[in-house]
């Protein structure tokens, strides 16, 4: 319920990430199918390593700022990363966001619709940063799941409140279907960069801060 | 000499569209449109506000008639947008400092909602008040004594205007493209010719930008950190490093494309390539009665057009297709400037190049109906502050 | 044939489109606004304080205490409570209290001040954390919209910033 409830929120925290993500995907719903099911099967893995790593350390992680500050600041310089790798290498092929056919030459231009297939590696980096960003909801979820008795109840928490937030990623394979032109991908990609500039931004501020003030 | 002295120099004006009598004529609906709009303000006190309702009235009025005289459109309405431009921030500073004694935007007025509403910030509403019913700007929804400007007032003017002339908005409503306009006005020749079309798609890319992220960060991203026109209007008070990496980027951000770029290119940069609000406004232009489009017999593809254009609304294919980009802000330019009158004004559902005369006067009357009594009351209230000042008894 | 009737129509939808604009300042513009205005939208709690929980009234003047404020999704705001003392000209040259603002009967945070003569001027004052569910802060020091001491809207707003 509290994933359900939490969802919206979730979508919005995650929307940046997704939704720039999923744009420059090639446009087939059975693509965004298979790449949403990875990004998500990630993201439950960094769900569930949050929770175990919540319960084993205890309230008092979920409750430290400075704790939260380092893992964010660091997150999200991660996600900066993989925006920019993402927004920089599609279609070049090269860094294994996407695969490279075989004897064939991507256009690099803005003018190519050549969509290569993407390889599943940004799909479950993107995932499973975004599943330990630590969000407000997700705050109150590692709350909860640090005051369960053992590790099993923990996960299983998280697992629950992992499908009741995925119920809202949902309406993103409606992208499949929207038509890509070569001036939409640029604007996705441009929009990618934008995004890495902002979470670059954030997060280095907070690691600097915390760097600098403790 | 004998050929010289034959040959009559070239003619120093255009020759009149339309008669005198006949351009008068179809002046006076909006004459009257005018005095309309403004019988209000005579009846408030005040000698200053009474001066400049009646200048504004006059030289609505006249450079409509100058449209009809001329059948010029550009020329004529980039008076009025840049003077638009330029006395709006007269005004609204002039309020701010008489109100609060600064343009900084204390917290404890965003606090309060007495920030005034800008149209910038409605498509970075829509998300947050979709799924949270929440608003997102430090403003009030119903107006209040200090707070006129009230988010439920500003949004229902926009969709009223938006319905009547679409993406023209840009052109004829906008309060900010004015200044733009008036620095692309002052050189003789662009200092920069070569711009990449794909320069054209950044507007798209920051709206995308602003809306996704103004829905994570539950603030309006773009007057938080890339609103150009803060520079001269209100900004957050100065108060810390993020705040002032906020005004440095503002400040940057009106330099590079308010003034210098549009100096250089002739082009409304700011507008063009960056402006997110613009490119949300041009999807209205699928819904639009009126474009502008080129009739293929005439064109002769010297691509004056494209050149003429400010915000780069034009491309080969798209003249070859006889279309314009959904960017266009139907400003005229390139009407204005086809030698062959192969850019016509267009309504949708009828013959290209068939009644362009007809379409552009349908499009005019709704349009300089909206500026006047849109950018018409700013410049009205504008000139009255600037009078104010003035030593005069 | 198919032509015409697209040509009709169109200047039909033109006729429409001018319609429209002579409405705009008489009717238009109003009736969007009041459909905007009873839309049931509210604005962010950050900005307003979100929803008053409780009003204690002393002798001239009255205090709401809003309910909690947290961060959504990404939000940078960190998590306040709001507290207004209203209306300013009948409060005391300098304020006291402590306050219960979780509803227990127990006083969370003291919170004193003195009300600047200038009805523009930021109010001094400190408020002090008697629960380790809240943070103590000093005014003037760092404004932010989770934690303040001003004066707005007739009122000393006071925002105390939650651990």
């Amino acid at each position: 319920m509290l994933g359900l409830a939490t969802g919206p929120i979730c979508l919005a925290s995650c929307g940046p990430v997704v939704l720039p993500w999923m744009l420059v995907q090639p446009q087939r719903v059975r693509s965004h199918v298979r790449q949403l099911s990875i990004f998500l099967g990630a993201r439950l893995a960094g769900y569930l390593a949050f929770a175990a790593v919540i319960w084993l350390a205890g309230i008092a992680l979920a409750r430290s700022g400075t704790a939260r500050s380092w893992i964010m600041g660091g997150v999200q310089v991660l996600l900066a990363v993989g925006l920019l790798i993402y927004a920089a290498a599609w279609p070049h092929a090269r860094c294994g966001f996407v695969r490279r056919r075989k004897n064939d030459l991507v256009q690099i231009d803005a003018a190519s619709t050549a969509t290569p297939k993407p390889r599943p590696t940004g799909a479950i980096a993107l995932g499973f940063l975004t599943g330990i960003n630590l969000c407000p909801p997700f705050l109150v979820a590692g709350v909860r799941a640090a005051q369960l008795p053992t590790l099993a109840a923990a996960l299983m928490f998280f697992a629950v409140f992992f499908v009741g937030t995925a119920v809202w990623f949902m309406p993103f394979l409606s992208l499949g279907v929207v038509r890509r032109t070569p001036s939409f991908l640029t604007v996705a990609r441009m929009a990618a960069v934008l995004l890495a500039c902002w979470y670059g931004f954030t997060g280095g501020s907070l690691l600097i801060e915390k760097a600098i003030y403790g | 000499m004998a050929s010289r002295v034959l040959t009559r120099p070239p003619a120093l004006r255009s020759p009149a569209f339309r008669s005198i009598g006949r351009s008068v004529l179809l002046t006076l609906p909006m004459a009257l449109w005018a005095l309309l709009m403004f019988t209000p303000s005579f009846r408030q006190p005040g000698r200053n506000l009474h001066i400049g309702a009646l200048l504004v009235i006059l030289f609505m009025t006249a450079l409509f008639f100058l449209m009809m005289r001329t059948g010029k459109t550009y020329r004529w309405r980039r008076y009025f947008f840049v003077a638009l431009g330029l006395l709006f921030p007269v005004g609204f500073i002039a309020s701010l400092v008489a109100v609060r004694g600064t343009m900084s935007i204390p917290i404890e007025r965003m606090v309060s909602g007495d920030t005034p509403f800008c149209y910038m910030v409605i498509p970075m509403l829509i998300l947050p008040a979709a799924v949270t019913r929440t608003i997102i700007f430090p403003g009030s929804i119903l107006p209040t004594a200090s707070n006129p400007h009230s988010i439920a007032i500003m949004i229902g003017l926009w969709l009223a205007l938006t319905l009547v002339v679409g993406k023209a908005w840009c052109s004829y409503v906008c309060f900010f493209g004015g200044i733009e306009e008036g620095f692309a006005a002052l050189p003789k020749r662009m200092k920069i010719r070569k711009l990449d079309p794909r320069l054209r798609l950044v507007p798209w890319a920051i709206l995308l930008f602003v809306v996704v992220l103004s829905a994570a960060l539950f603030e309006p991203v773009y007057c938080m950190w890339l609103c150009p026109f803060k520079t001269v209007t209100e900004y957050p008070a100065v108060h810390s490093v993020t705040t002032a990496i906020q005004m440095g980027i503002f400040i940057t951000l009106f330099a590079g494309l308010v003034v210098v770029l549009p100096y250089l290119t002739k082009k409304r940069t700011q507008c063009a390539f960056f402006c997110p609000f613009g490119a949300f406004q041009s999807l209205f232009n699928k819904i639009n009665l009126f474009e502008i489009r080129f009739d293929r017999e005439k064109c002769v593809d010297c691509t004056l057009c494209q050149t003429s254009c400010p915000t780069m609304a034009l491309s080969a294919e798209s003249i070859r297709e006889g279309k314009t980009l959904l960017n266009c802000m139907k400003c005229g330019a390139c009407v204005d400037s086809c030698k062959k009158s192969a850019a016509v004004w267009h309504l949708k559902g009828t013959k290209v190049a068939l009644k362009p005369e007809r379409a552009r006067l349908l499009f005019l009357y709704g349009a300089w109906a909206m500026a006047t009594m849109f950018g018409g009351s700013i410049l009205a209230n504008s000139i009255s502050t600037i009078i104010g000042f003035l030593p005069l008894r | 044939m198919r032509a015409r009737i697209l040509a009709v129509l169109a200047y039909i939808g033109a006729a429409v489109t001018l319609l429209i604009a002579a409405c705009v300042p008489f009717v238009l513009m109003g009736v969007f606004s009041n459909a905007v205005a009873h839309a049931g939208l509210h604005l962010d709690p950050s900005y307003s304080g979100g929803t008053i929980v409780r009003t204690v009234a002393h002798s001239g003047y009255q205090m709401d205490v809003y309910a909690p404020v947290r961060p959504r999704a990404l939000q940078q705001v960190a998590a306040f409570v709001q507290i207004a003392f209203r209306p300013v000209a009948a409060l005391p040259r300098h304020v006291s209290e402590e306050i219960d603002l979780d509803g227990d009967g127990q006083p969370d945070v003291r919170v004193s001040f003195t009300v600047p003569a200038d009805p523009h001027a930021r109010p001094s004052g400190e408020v002090v954390a008697l629960n380790a569910k809240y943070q103590s802060f000093t005014m003037p020091g760092n404004y932010s919209f989770s934690e303040m001491m001003v004066q707005s809207g007739g009122a000393v707003v006071v925002r105390v910033p939650l651990r």
